[in-house]
């Protein structure tokens, strides 16, 4: 059992059971706008079963699925503005889409074509994508927090109304570099979002195996920043707290550590048949305000359907490279010893698998 | 060196608003070894950084400023500090242009005093350059003079690549020289033959070539000519330099402080064995450093000094 010596913060919320929204954050949630979250959350489940799909062909190996993680995912995205930067963990790719990342590049990147944002050197995690300021992830859990960190510093010491917001999970919290990056944000007061989605395990490990405290907001307490916690199913709610933090992070008032607790997977392993599900629970909130109806509901789902097998058909479609290029940006130009090193490569063999 | 060090910080961030200097003490104090002294008075909190004492936090922030577009320069206080840091060096920084298909280039210069000499002890002596040379993407580079700190710190910073910019601390003060004021560079990976010679070449950097120059000189007394080669840039090292001199000599001795197990020695010999075996006419040395903890007590036993340089050149010319 967690020490109740520190207790969390209360979890906010805005999406109730029926639907309905909390009057107390029911603003700034125009029609379009939670017609668009929604979207983006069915591309994200769609998506995802996918490349899950592909996967388990062994057609690709790195594919972390973000089901059930979606709201708390296209909510944070959508609680930051167009010039902020975005730092992804694991799972986030529906936070570039949301950015504007088409959906073809996420998908050569993952089958580790030569035309992926990272030119197939590394499908891990969702690409980089620089128009908008998307920063992709190495599997090392917490690296990633010092450096948004670094970038929220930046632009405060250039008096830019920039942010950051980065993405972890909750095993990175028991990390130095999660550590590290608070502390650097806390002293400060760069303006960052660090967002945790909880989702109770880390890889096997369940939460109260990686942390002794009332959940993980809590520790920003210890950081001098702002702790925040919410119901990470909850998209409305999620996309609230983080506008407040940007507002914060506007106002000089730094950085917000917020917590997303998301949902626990319902045993049969179907986010979908969940009622907790947060994909629908936005839905029931669409039909409660009359934007949203089976029809249109299964048009939706129709188009995302083809667009993702379009996406899957045109990167499968990619012929793999000729000339393996992987000696190119180690340094940005070529020194002697890489030079040849690649002029000793053997021809690469396609019939061998190469 | 510590002056010509500290005027090329200062000169870079006049020249260039987006250079920064961060690390544990630097602004106030102006750093340990006073190499960024004056600094903050002159540039102010969002130029020279304070930082909380981590590491791995103050590389890590540094490359979310490269990121952003600024030109950080983080002190790590010792070289023996860094490895906290290992992994955002290695795993993060080493590797954000090809990740990121040549998008994302983090350029940062690490500041790290190292070496031996200075009665450091164990965690405040170690030369730790070979475990970065092992990784792609970095260049490492470690002058031996002031001139040479200054011209090389420039390029560094002006170099689109990591640097880790690694400063002898033994020679921060007691190298002397005279260094022009304002503007010049030396270019990254080309060595320099500081005393030409025909019988054996001997390859140095940093506090060692003061050692490798005099055991030269004494071994010059029993009519052995060696050429003392200071590297400069240890990687991408100048390969040209090396193999024609020892073209010319067929002998080398390679001089670190590290230890000698897998220290860039190793690395050294190993191209000249492939790019100059047949002109070799004795077995490649090696006088490094001990396999062992840096020793406090017995530090001028465990360095690569003169006295034991000497028998190596002549054991090498074989007379």
């Amino acid at each position: 059992m967690p020490s109740a010596a520190w207790p969390g913060p209360p979890q906010v919320g805005a999406l109730r059971e029926d639907g309905t929204v909390d009057p107390a954050r029911a603003e700034g949630i125009p029609d379009e706008l939670a017609v668009a979250l929604y979207e983006q959350m069915v591309l994200s489940r769609e998506t995802d079963a996918h490349l899950v799909a592909l996967q388990r062909q062994g057609r690709i190996t790195h594919h972390a699925s973000a089901a059930g993680e979606e709201a708390a995912i296209v909510g944070a995205a959508a609680g930051v503005r167009d010039e902020d930067w975005m730092f992804l963990a694991s799972r986030e790719f529906a936070a570039a889409l949301w950015r504007g990342m088409p959906l073809g590049a996420l998908v050569h990147h993952a089958l580790g074509t030569a035309r992926g944002p990272g030119r197939g050197r590394d499908t891990y995690a969702p690409p980089f994508w620089k128009p908008a300021r998307v920063v992709s992830a190495s599997p090392l859990s917490a690296t990633q927090i010092p450096h948004a960190a670094g970038v929220a510093w930046s632009a405060r010491a250039r008096r830019e109304d920039v942010a950051a917001l980065v993405f972890f999970g909750e095993g990175a919290t028991s990390s130095a570099d999660f550590h590290a990056g608070l502390n650097f944000a806390g002293v400060t007061r760069a303006p960052l979002i660090a967002v945790c989605r909880n989702n109770g395990w880390a890889t096997s490990l369940p939460s109260d195996r990686q942390t002794a405290s009332d959940g993980f907001a809590v520790k920003a307490v210890a950081y001098g920043v702002r702790a925040v916690r919410v119901d990470g199913g909850d998209v409305i709610a999620v996309l609230a707290v983080v506008r407040e933090a940007r507002a914060r992070a506007a106002a000089g008032e730094g950085c917000t550590l917020i917590e997303a607790v998301v949902p626990p997977r319902p045993d049969s392993g179907d986010v979908s048949s969940s009622p907790a599900d947060p994909i629908a629970r936005m839905r029931r909130h669409l039909e409660g305000r009359g934007l949203w109806s089976d029809d249109r509901d299964a048009r939706l789902r129709d188009e995302v359907h083809a667009d993702v097998r379009r996406a899957i058909a045109e990167a499968d479609a990619e012929p793999s490279s000729p000339t393996p290029d992987f000696t190119d940006d180690v340094y940005a130009s070529l020194p002697w010893h890489l030079r040849e090193q690649r002029q000793a490569m053997a021809p690469r063999d396609p019939a061998a698998g190469g | 060196m510590v002056q010509a060090i500290n005027d090329a910080l200062a000169h870079e961030m006049r020249r260039d608003d987006r250079v920064v200097v961060l690390g544990e003490d630097v602004g106030r104090v102006g750093g340990v070894f006073r190499v960024t002294q004056g600094l903050w008075e002159e540039f102010g909190d969002e130029r020279v950084v304070d930082t909380p004492l981590s590491e791995g936090g103050i590389v890590g922030a540094a490359i979310g400023m490269a990121l952003y577009g600024l030109v950080p320069i983080p002190e790590i206080q010792f070289a023996d500090f860094i490895y906290p840091a290992f992994d955002q060096i290695v795993s993060e920084l080493a590797k954000l242009r090809w990740r990121s298909g040549g998008e994302y280039p983090a350029k940062v210069v690490i500041r790290a005093p190292v070496g031996g000499g200075i009665r450091g002890g164990l965690y405040h002596s170690q030369s730790p350059e070979a475990l970065f040379i092992h990784v792609a993407g970095l260049k490492v580079v470690c002058p031996s003079s002031p001139y040479d700190a200054k011209g090389l710190l420039l390029a560094s910073i002006r170099d689109p690549d990591p640097v880790l910019f690694f400063e002898p601390k033994r020679i921060y003060r007691a190298a002397k020289g005279e260094v022009p004021d304002g503007e010049y560079t030396l270019p990254l990976g080309v060595a320099a033959v500081v005393r030409p010679g025909r019988h054996v070449t001997v390859i140095a950097w940093g506090a060692m070539l003061y050692e490798a120059i005099a055991a030269a000189d004494q071994a010059s007394q029993s009519g052995v000519e060696c050429e003392v080669i200071d590297l400069r840039t240890l990687w991408p090292v100048d390969i040209e330099t090396i193999v024609a001199s020892v073209k010319k000599t067929g002998r080398v001795i390679v001089v670190h402080e590290a230890p000698k197990t897998c220290g860039f020695g190793a690395e050294l010999v190993a191209l000249v064995n492939e790019k100059a075996f047949f002109c070799l006419e004795a077995p490649p040395a090696r006088v490094c450093g001990f396999d062992t903890p840096f020793p406090y007590a017995l530090e001028m036993e465990y360095l690569p000094l003169a006295r034991r340089i000497l028998p190596a050149i002549i054991e090498t010319a074989g007379i």
